[in-house]
């Protein structure tokens, strides 16, 4: 029947048929180092999170077994939870927008063309290298009351004493400083690579039409960065919901609370409190916030990019 | 080693060598499971790990005392791993002790056992065996002995107590009058006073009076705030389930008094720990109210120093204090020879902690605190008597030394002693706080 005749491969498409499963073979080999390191240390993790957040699971090995969601009905009534949460994002609010503006601005002077531009490109990413440790330690001394360098320069020029770390208006400003000097670096480096990657033929075109250099950094700067400023600023606000190191380092979520990170919050329940199944549940709680932030970044982007 | 020696007498195929290397390690691993209890080990040198969160001049004499122990037995070797202070120290001893890997023997601060003893982390001590060492229950002073049981078993071992004192630069106070004849300062019985006194003081170092760091150190001001507060000879009482018992006008009358102490004349408004410390270091002012570990930093910045318990203000002798104390994380399987050289471990740093008397702690064990040496010992002898008047934290699993409940007190006083919030709306919301912590479930 033709039909019969129709199914059988024909010799080359066999070999080709073959030859794909012995890349999809490979593949597999080359990607199962991956896979099983995929499964064991995130997969696997997340599973049993969301089921220890489901028990009274404590840290001393006792457990209360299946509880359900009581763990969660807590937590959303916990007002520490919320404060906690309400910390993370005003410090994402707060920290991402000048670590986005300043690293663009310190890579559009460097872009300009100043001299010894190795020595501002060290100066400008070095911080990033340093531990959290090393940063909040060096802060923590400027920051002294009494004796640190800032109040000591503030009351040199006849301002007022600031209680840098004591005081829960500034507390969090004086972190984002921190983490504002620590690891706009790295934005700045991204931003910059971006600039250098622009042709010049559009300053060209533009200047022999008459653009000015504002002209030229909103009309084709902007626009060509804007790739790399949507890319900038989903690490970013990834990165600044995750804090916790400089702050518990610094004020240890104090004063009256006022650092205190969501992720902190979880250590806390968790590791000192004993709670590991609340704390599981304040994370699951958080990575749904997480989640939620990241498909609307991944909603607009799609749309501009439309 | 027999399956070795079979294997090297001749040519060995590559499945031979594989099988031969199963069974070595299969050998190796089945003497390394029997080998501390096993009888042809009892002659070998038993390791002993010791856990503890003593770092600086503490660390240093602690190490001293480990080598002592390590040299007069012969029999044990006493391997110390230092953590830091605090949170990290009380959350890896939990999970070691949790999840069956915990060391021999341990430090913990003698009010952390009521968060650690319901849920089975830590082992009674055997009171037989103390004995047989040479150690009972009338070698410690009473308060600090009670404090060592739980549920009528005895869980800790103290080492020392380390209350809340104060220090004093005998000459400043001597300039400012406040010397008594027998050279120590004035008794003061009220916190008026007490202020009088630090205005002398005062007038005499042109900066401060007293001397006090407490800025995002909860510890620092539940120090100061129970001693005052015990001094009114009321209690504070937790009991899951129920809310916190306390006497609210006693803790804010502590509150509001130490609030009138930051008025930048008697001490400094805002200073943390180590300004406070470095101020009275330099001679900056007169008194200082700290632990008595920072008696080595006072003799070795060179000055003046004499040191008391805090003064009695509100009628009832009380000071705020805790212990280092031993205890015997739980292990999957007690190794009964390794826990014998671990209570001949302890038992040997107790009698020799006069050398732990030197860096200003009150030796737990009387026999050193009677001896001659350490009555010779000052200022250390002049808060001896603390021992007799101290009090621990209240008993509860979320309380004591380092933990996250003295932060939760931070949080809510810190703006009161700033001047910022009345002293009633502070300690309400830390009760606020605690009634809150009372109420969940209990995880030990």
């Amino acid at each position: 029947m033709s039909t019969s005749t129709l199914s059988r491969p024909k010799p080359e498409n066999l070999r080709k048929s073959l030859s794909r499963t012995n890349n999809n073979l490979s593949g597999w080999a080359f990607a199962t180092p991956f896979l099983v390191f995929f499964l064991i240390f995130l997969v696997w993790p997340i599973l049993h999170g969301f089921y220890m957040s489901l028990t009274g699971q404590s840290l001393t090995g006792a457990n209360d077994g299946l509880i359900g969601f009581a763990n969660y009905a807590e937590a959303l009534a916990d007002a520490d939870m919320w404060h906690s949460l309400g910390n993370t994002l005003y410090f994402t609010v707060i920290s991402t927008v000048p670590l986005v503006l300043v690293a663009l601005v310190m890579a559009a002077l460097l872009n300009v063309g100043l001299p010894a531009q190795w020595l501002w490109r060290l100066s400008y990413f070095a911080p990033y290298l340093l531990a959290s440790t090393v940063v909040s330690l060096f802060f923590t001394w400027m920051y002294n009351p009494q004796l640190g360098l800032i109040n000591e320069f503030l009351t040199g020029i006849g301002l007022p004493r600031v209680a840098w770390l004591n005081d829960p208006n500034v507390a969090m400003w004086a972190i984002v400083i921190a983490t504002l000097w620590w690891t706009v670096g790295f934005n700045f480096l991204l931003y910059l690579a971006a600039m250098q990657n622009i042709p010049a033929q559009h300053y060209e075109a533009a200047s022999l039409d008459g653009a000015g250099a504002w002209r030229q950094f909103f009309s084709i700067t902007l626009p060509q960065l804007t790739p790399t400023t949507v890319m900038i600023v989903l690490l970013q606000i990834l990165a600044s919901l995750k804090i916790f190191d400089q702050v518990y380092q610094m004020t240890a979520g104090g004063p009256a609370g006022s650092t205190r990170p969501v992720v902190q919050y979880i250590f806390e329940t968790g590791f000192t409190g004993y709670r590991l199944g609340y704390s599981a549940a304040i994370s699951y709680i958080f990575f749904g916030l997480i989640v939620v932030v990241s498909v609307m970044q991944f909603v607009i982007t799609r749309r501009r990019s439309a | 080693m027999k399956q070795f020696e079979s294997l090297t007498g001749k040519q060995l195929s590559r499945r031979q060598l594989l099988t031969g290397s199963a069974l070595l390690g299969g050998g190796l691993l089945a003497t390394g499971l029997t080998g501390c209890g096993g009888a042809a080990q009892a002659a070998a040198v038993q390791d002993i790990d010791f856990w503890h969160l003593l770092s600086g001049g503490d660390g240093i004499k602690m190490q001293a005392m480990i080598n002592s122990a390590n040299q007069a037995n012969p029999g044990f070797k006493v391997h110390p791993t230092v953590l830091a202070w605090g949170p990290p120290y009380y959350t890896k001893l939990a999970m070691a002790s949790a999840g069956g890997r915990p060391p021999e023997v341990a430090i913990m601060h003698a009010s952390r056992v009521p968060g650690y003893a319901p849920g089975g982390l830590i082992d009674p001590w055997d009171l037989d065996l103390l004995a047989e060492n040479g150690v009972t229950a009338s070698d410690f002073a009473p308060r600090i002995w009670e404090k060592s049981q739980y549920n009528g078993k005895v869980f800790s071992i103290a080492l020392d107590s380390h209350p809340f004192i104060m220090f004093y630069n005998t000459d400043v106070a001597r300039k400012a009058g406040v010397l008594g004849s027998n050279g120590q300062l004035q008794e003061v019985h009220s916190p008026e006073e007490f202020k009088a006194m630090a205005l002398e003081m005062q007038k005499v170092t042109k900066a401060h009076g007293l001397s006090f760091g407490y800025l995002g150190s909860g510890s620092q001001m539940w120090r100061l705030f129970y001693t005052l507060y015990k001094q009114h000879g009321v209690d504070m009482v937790l009991t899951p389930g129920q809310p916190m018992k306390v006497d609210r006008d006693a803790a804010i009358e502590s509150l509001e008094f130490m609030a009138s102490l930051f008025d930048d004349t008697i001490a400094a408004q805002a200073g943390d720990i180590s300004t406070g410390i470095a101020e009275f270091a330099r001679g900056g002012s007169g008194m200082l109210f700290s632990g008595v570990w920072e008696l080595p930093t006072m003799k070795k910045a060179g000055i003046p120093v004499d040191a008391a318990t805090i003064p009695t203000l509100y009628g009832t002798p009380a000071s705020y204090a805790d212990s280092h104390s031993f205890v015997l994380p739980r292990q999957l399987s007690v190794n009964e020879d390794n826990r014998r050289d671990v209570y001949k471990f302890v038992t040997d740093v107790l009698k020799g902690s006069l050398s732990w008397a030197e860096a200003g702690h009150i030796p737990g064990y009387q026999p050193v605190v009677q001896s001659t040496a350490y009555r010779e010992l000052t200022p250390q002898i002049h808060y001896a008597n603390a021992a007799d008047i101290i009090d621990y934290d209240p008993e509860a699993w979320f309380s004591g030394s380092g933990s996250d409940w003295q932060t939760y007190f931070a949080e809510n006083v810190q703006n009161v002693l700033l001047g910022r919030d009345k002293a009633s709306v502070g300690w309400d919301a830390f009760e606020q706080r605690t009634n809150t912590l009372l109420s969940r479930p209990n995880p030990v």
